[in-house]
């Protein structure tokens, strides 16, 4: 039951579409907004490494 | 390759760039939504109410309609549902005429300020009743207390008349001042409540004027 | 008496001497605001006090409105004061920002005559143009928006070429000029008209959301983070940081988090998920904020007490204010915000006493507080002190006003439990259920320990006015005064 078939007035949009049960919209908006972060940190990390120590 | 380990979490230009990132992209996100949204709550059209197809936001000939807010067993809240073909004052309004009159209702609304006492789809003050349903209140049907106490025979009257001198028609202590709403504008304020409620609000207000009466009895 | 404040002689920057302009009109109008405030709250209790004279609508629209004004007032003071310090530079176009000062303070003045002696215009498009727009917060009639995008215009050229002159562009300039450009864009979007009111709703929580969900709270990072260097001398490294932080969490949780005012307006269903979830994570950067003006504040403060025996602070009451905004933002935006997020609690709670009681916290907590703490510094660098304490009024006041908005927000929430179980959940949300909640005994008491409240709160504003103009000029003869014997000591 946790699969539900979307009830809205308009269903067929992207959207709507995502929306197929508790929190798989939300999830999947956090997801592409959050995930691309690992790359630049991965991007950073190896600046950093490149780069010698900074004085304090 | 050098041996040292350097944290990338207190790095400045990490977060600056992962705040443009997130910034940027969730502004875009929102514009993508916000088309999506404007499609869908966009006004219907005339030929929409003729065929029954189902709108958010209905054209401004839902005036020529009967309204009902009921529980859709799909949706699993209440819905408006739009019925018969019923005049409005008297007659049946063109879709240029009915468009002409909600545009006038909502400069009206807007004029007078009904938002700093009223709720209107729940947002405003709160010194007043929502209005979001006003058209669907029990006091404004047959029956009902305001058409007795303005002596008219239909809502839309009844609200007209309301409209046009509220503290003639005062029902509790805390009253609505006259505004000096004309005839006219009394008329076209009714279309946009009318219209407004049969905006698909998702189910708001719950239970609309319906309180329990299954089980449970109060002592009065 | 504000010109003394205005023209001390130890103020030798222009662009602080118009920053000072911004303060003096920001705090009249926040006394204005309160006793609005107080008109409307009696008329919760004694509806026919001045009915039809001066009605309900009309003091609550001047209420928020002064509100809104004067914070944008006091947010342009603040950049401008800190503009020469961050840049090194004074405002681009000086005199044009003091003629654009005067525009908009004549301006606010016609439009606030309007609003109290026309009150109400036809139902005709000329109304919007000259009267009103009608829409919460921003009721200003057209003209006064197309003014105001004009004086805009010109404050954002001023920061903007002073910061472009910078040899050193600092994080808080860099994310000011970014974020007061979406402030200022975001205003657009409560300009237009339609006849379709679920899409006028749309637009309009774009400004009111946006703004203080938003923009405003990215704007008070940067205040803040600029206060504590000043006060405490926190490290720029460090605060910048976070401001960073703070800009990722704000915009990542706040943009989308506008979906949670469109639950009910005819938008569709999708925005029950985002609204919910993105504005849960809302209170987070909230959390983080209050945790790193404890953390700064605690560092600074025993590095130099182990290092010079003193504390760190050089601002007591602006020490203050800033402990009470990052405490009020928390708990008055993130506390009482969440309490009302979830769809699930918002369809009961949706336009109820209770938005009223997170709406008077959070705006008093984020905003007023800052930018009361930002007037003391400016006060201090206006009177040229090194040190300034707390006065019997600094401290009279803080307690009084956190106290009487404390116990407001408590009474608007009790009336909005009541509402929300009686009104809505019981008996359905219609006119009569709205009237038997607003009559019952918890609900009217209530309404009158808000006005005690609202009473006390203003005794605390006037406390502060008092200070505000006295604090500054006292402390300066009393260093003098201090000095004479030993002038070299400076
Ligand atoms: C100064 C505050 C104020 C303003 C402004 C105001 N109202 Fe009212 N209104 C009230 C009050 C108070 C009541 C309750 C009157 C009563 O019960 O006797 C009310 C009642 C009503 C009702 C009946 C309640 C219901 O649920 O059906 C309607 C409809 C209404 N107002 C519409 C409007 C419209 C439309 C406007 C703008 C043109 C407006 N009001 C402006 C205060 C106001
Ligand atoms: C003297 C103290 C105050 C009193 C008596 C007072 C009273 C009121 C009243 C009666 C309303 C109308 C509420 C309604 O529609 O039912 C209101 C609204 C509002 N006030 Fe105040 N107020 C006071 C101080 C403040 C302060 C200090 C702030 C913020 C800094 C503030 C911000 C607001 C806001 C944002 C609203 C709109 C709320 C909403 O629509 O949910 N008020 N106030
Ligand atoms: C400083 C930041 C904030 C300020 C100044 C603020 C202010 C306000 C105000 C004044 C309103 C009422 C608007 C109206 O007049 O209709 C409101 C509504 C609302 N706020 Fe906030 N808010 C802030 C942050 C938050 C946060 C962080 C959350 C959630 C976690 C939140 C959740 C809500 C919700 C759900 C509503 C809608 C209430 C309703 O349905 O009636 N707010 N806010
Ligand atoms: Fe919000």
């Amino acid at each position: 039951m946790i699969i539900q078939k979307c009830t809205d007035v308009s269903c067929d949009n992207i959207f709507a579409w995502l929306n197929q049960g508790p929190l798989t919209l939300t999830i999947t908006l956090h997801l592409i907004i959050l995930v691309p972060m690992v790359w630049i940190y991965l991007q950073e990390k190896r600046k950093l490494q490149h780069r010698p120590p900074e004085e304090s | 390759m050098s041996q040292h380990d350097p944290s990338v979490w207190s790095s400045t230009s990490f977060w600056r760039r992962s705040a443009a990132w997130v910034t940027g992209f969730s502004a875009i996100l929102l514009i993508f939504l916000t088309f999506d949204t404007m499609s869908q709550i966009q006004m219907g059209s005339d030929e929409d109410l003729k065929t029954g197809k189902v709108r958010r936001v209905p054209a401004p000939t839902v005036i020529n309609h009967a309204i009902e807010y009921k529980m859709s067993r799909k949706r699993g809240h209440e819905v408006p549902v739009i019925g018969e073909e019923q005049p409005f004052f008297g007659k049946i309004w063109s879709p240029e005429d009915a468009r002409a009159l909600l545009h006038k209702g909502k400069v009206t609304v807007q004029a007078k300020n009904c938002m700093d006492c009223h709720t209107l789809l729940g947002n405003g003050a709160y010194y007043a009743p929502d209005l979001t349903k006003a058209w669907l209140d029990p006091a404004w049907q047959k029956g009902g207390l305001m058409q007795t106490l303005t002596r008219t025979h239909s809502t839309e009257e009844a609200m007209a008349k309301f409209l046009m001198d509220p503290p003639k028609y005062a029902t509790h202590t805390r009253r609505m001042p006259n505004l000096g709403i004309t005839r006219d504008e009394a008329v076209a304020i009714v279309a946009f409540l009318k219209h407004m409620s049969a905006i698909d609000t998702n189910g708001f207000p719950r239970n609309f004027s319906k309180p329990h009466q299954g089980e449970v009895t109060y002592a009065k | 008496m504000l010109s003394k404040l205005l023209a001390h002689p130890a103020f030798e920057s222009p662009t602080k001497r118009l920053a000072m302009k911004y303060f003096a009109v920001a705090l009249v109008l926040f006394g204005a605001q309160l006793l609005f405030g107080l008109l409307a709250a009696i008329q919760f209790l004694w509806p026919d006090f001045l009915f039809n004279l001066l009605d309900f609508s009309i003091n609550r629209m001047v209420h928020i409105n002064a509100m809104v004004v004067w914070m944008l007032y006091a947010m342009i003071g603040s950049v401008y004061y800190l503009l020469p310090d961050e840049t090194g530079h004074e405002a681009a176009g000086l005199k044009l920002g003091e003629l654009v000062f005067w525009i908009l303070t004549l301006a606010v003045a016609v439009v606030v005559l309007v609003y109290l002696f026309v009150q109400v215009g036809p139902g005709k498009d000329s109304t919007i143009w000259l009267i009103t727009e009608g829409r919460e917060y921003i009721e200003a009639p057209r003209w006064a928006d197309i003014g105001i995008v004009a004086v805009v215009l010109v404050f954002y050229y001023n920061v903007l070429g002073a910061y472009l002159k910078a040899e050193r562009k600092t994080g808080i300039m860099t994310v000011l000029v970014a974020d007061l450009l979406a402030l200022a864009g975001l205003y657009l979007a409560g300009m237009f008209y339609t006849d379709n009111i679920s899409m006028d709703q749309y637009y309009w929580w774009w400004v009111i959301h946006l703004w203080v969900e938003a923009t405003w709270e990215v704007f008070v990072g940067a205040i803040a983070a600029w206060a504590l260097i000043k006060i405490v001398g926190a490290k720029r490294r460090i605060v910048e940081m976070w401001l960073w932080i703070e800009v990722l969490m704000l915009f990542g949780s706040g943009i989308l988090g506008l979906g949670h005012h469109y639950f009910w307006i005819g938008t569709p269903e999708y925005w029950w998920e985002i609204g919910a979830l993105f504005s849960s994570l809302e209170p987070v950067p909230l959390v983080a904020m209050f945790v790193h003006v404890l953390y700064d504040w605690g560092k600074e403060q025993g590095r130099t007490q182990a290092l010079e025996n003193r504390s760190a602070i050089r601002n007591a009451p602006a020490m203050a204010w800033v402990s009470i905004n990052a405490f009020g933002n928390f708990l008055g935006a993130g506390i009482w915000g969440f309490f009302h997020t979830l769809p699930q609690v918002n369809i009961y709670t949706h336009g109820t006493q209770f938005t009223a009681a997170h709406g008077h916290l959070a705006f008093f907590g984020a905003y007023a507080a800052i930018l009361i703490a930002m007037m003391y510094l400016a006060i201090q660098g206006a009177a040229g002190i090194r040190i300034m304490r707390m006065t019997a009024l600094s401290k009279w006041s803080i307690a009084l006003l956190v106290f009487g908005i404390m116990g407001m927000t408590v009474a608007l929430t009790i009336m909005g439990y009541e509402q929300t179980l009686v009104e809505r959940a019981e008996l359905g949300g219609g006119w009569q259920a709205y009237f038997t909640a607003q009559n019952l005994p918890w609900y009217v008491q209530a309404q009158g320990w808000r006005l005690a409240m609202g009473v006390v709160t203003f005794i605390g504003f006037v406390l502060l006015f008092v200070d505000l103009l006295t604090i500054g000029n006292r402390q300066h003869e009393e260093r003098q005064h201090e000095m004479e014997p030993a002038p070299a000591a400076a």
